[in-house]
């Protein structure tokens, strides 16, 4: 089970990830995202991986499709807090230029 | 005229009088009566014909009702018949008698003397829940039949997918060997090495997100895609771009692979490759000699096929000689986490390289068997392929 909080900032909303992402609790993370796009159309999304310990490639494809999904609404993604690990991952799939990435959810909040 | 058959009620009762009762009102309620006098005609009367509900008087003659209870509970085949015993009231010990009743098995009691209302209330109630039980029952049964057919749908597939993967053998002057363990029987892992009409070989591994059948189904389309772009005359980074383009077109957006693709070339005695946010295969110079130098991964960063038609892919060349050895593999080689939440991962991996057997087999086992052992007693939790490719030594 992924721990997930999602809360509403002025401009924005934010959904804290803590866990594994993999295959098995994707559709959760799916279903958060989906929720809060749909109830709070935000200008801003903010994913915050400060707590995900793992993350494998329907996780990846899942933050793909968070992308996509914000896209059609004029909004805009950013992951903000990845650990070492997810960063790696990330590099390897050169993702790290496909997502706009911050070091904090302070600086993923203000960035425009 | 009785209504319409809802169901068989056994009456067994020693008093024929009190059977004539039972059997008026049943009857005239719409159930079919079979009636027996003692505990022996009971048991004939169940081997002709299966009632839903045995209404059985405690003090029966021959086989009294409690045991009577006892014996058809007891028995498999007839233990989900509903149960009621009629019981003599006494105002002293009636909770008493039900209790016993209840505790042997039965499902209900009535107390005798009979009220009709009572008898036709318990009745009706007993068939409400006959019914539920039958429904659940044939419920039961319809999933196990969608279970095994669903069951052997995936045993099937599974089969179709090994046979995708190529067999163990050589395209000269290369040689090859895999080892694959798909979760759950079928995967999103697909590998392809194929002879090009020029010369040389085209190589593929690839890694489909998730697992299950949509993975293997997307997985099919990449082989598909890999062997109709490798006839153009093109390399691994314009494979790339079209594997890229005909995933985007057939799949959902969560849906992407891993790849990494080469084109092998004997005359130039080197390969081409593009990665495609695979994990880096590891190369060893000499790895197929007895004198092998240091493993390299071959790092590189391009994006997952299926993920962004703006992607573009980059191309690296690499010396590929006789003696020389390539091993890739998916993630799920590396990635799963033992009982400590360590995890082999590609540094694991690439140290193990350092020390491996010459012969490709046994190099292949050596691989497998450490990266299952790394997370005994777990297993794989994600689709594992391993695949060696060794330029063989001409003569060697």
């Amino acid at each position: 089970m992924l721990n997930l909080q999602t809360r509403q900032e002025e401009n924005a909303s934010v959904i804290t990830v803590k866990g594994k992402v993999n295959f098995e609790v994707t559709a959760q993370l799916r279903e958060a995202v989906k929720e809060t796009i749909a109830t709070h159309q935000p200008k801003l999304l903010v994913i915050n991986l400060e707590g995900v310990s793992f993350i494998d490639s329907s996780g990846l494809g899942l933050l793909v499709a968070a992308r996509s999904s914000i896209d059609k609404i004029n909004g805009r993604l950013h992951l903000c807090n990845l650990p070492s690990q997810v960063m790696k991952v990330f590099d390897q799939t050169n993702l790290t230029n496909y997502f706009s990435i911050y070091a904090s959810e302070q600086d993923a909040l203000s960035a425009l | 005229m009785a209504q319409q058959n809802k169901g068989i009620v056994l009456v067994a009762d020693g008093e024929a009088a009190i059977r004539d009762i039972l059997l008026f009102y049943l009857k005239r309620s719409g159930f079919q009566v079979i009636q027996a006098e003692d505990g022996q005609d009971v048991l004939l009367e169940m081997t002709k014909i299966q009632p839903d509900l045995v209404l059985a008087d405690l003090s029966l003659p021959g086989i009294s009702g409690d045991q009577l209870c006892r014996i058809l509970k007891g028995n498999p085949d007839t233990k989900d018949i509903y149960f009621i015993l009629m019981t003599p009231f006494s105002e002293y010990t009636d909770i008493e008698v039900t209790i016993d009743a209840l505790s042997i098995g039965a499902d209900d009691t009535i107390n005798k003397p009979l009220r009709s209302q009572e008898l036709l209330a318990r009745v009706g109630s007993a068939f409400r829940l006959i019914q539920m039980q039958k429904e659940i029952k044939q419920q039961n049964r319809d999933l196990t039949v969608f279970r095994e057919n669903v069951q052997r749908e995936l045993e099937l597939a599974a089969r179709l997918q090994v046979s995708l993967l190529p067999e163990v053998g050589t395209i000269a002057p290369y040689q090859y060997t895999h080892r694959y363990k798909p979760v759950g029987g079928i995967g999103g892992d697909i590998y392809a090495i194929t002879p090009l009409p020029y010369g040389g070989a085209a190589l593929l591994i690839a890694d489909v997100s998730g697992h299950g059948v949509t993975s293997a189904l997307i997985s099919a389309v990449v082989k598909t895609s890999f062997e109709n772009h490798i006839r153009s005359r093109g390399g691994p980074m314009t494979w790339a771009q079209c594997i890229n383009r005909d995933l985007l077109r057939n799949t959902m957006e969560e849906q992407f692979a891993t790849a990494f693709l080469a084109k092998l070339d004997p005359m130039e005695g080197n390969f081409t490759y593009a990665c495609a946010g695979h994990e880096p295969p590891i190369y060893i110079a000499q790895g197929a000699t007895g004198n092998p130098k240091s493993p390299i991964a071959l790092s590189s960063s391009s994006h997952p096929l299926g993920m962004d038609e703006s992607m573009s892919f980059t191309e690296h060349t690499i010396t590929f000689e006789p003696g020389d050895r390539l091993i890739l593999y998916t993630d799920g080689l590396v990635e799963t986490e033992s009982e400590s939440q360590k995890r082999l991962g590609a540094e694991g991996l690439l140290q193990l390289c350092s020390a491996l057997a010459t012969n490709q087999e046994d190099t292949a086992s050596q691989i497998f068997q450490y990266a299952q052992e790394f997370i005994a007693p777990r297993e794989f939790s994600d689709d594992v392929t391993l695949v060696l490719i060794d330029h063989v030594v001409p003569g060697g």
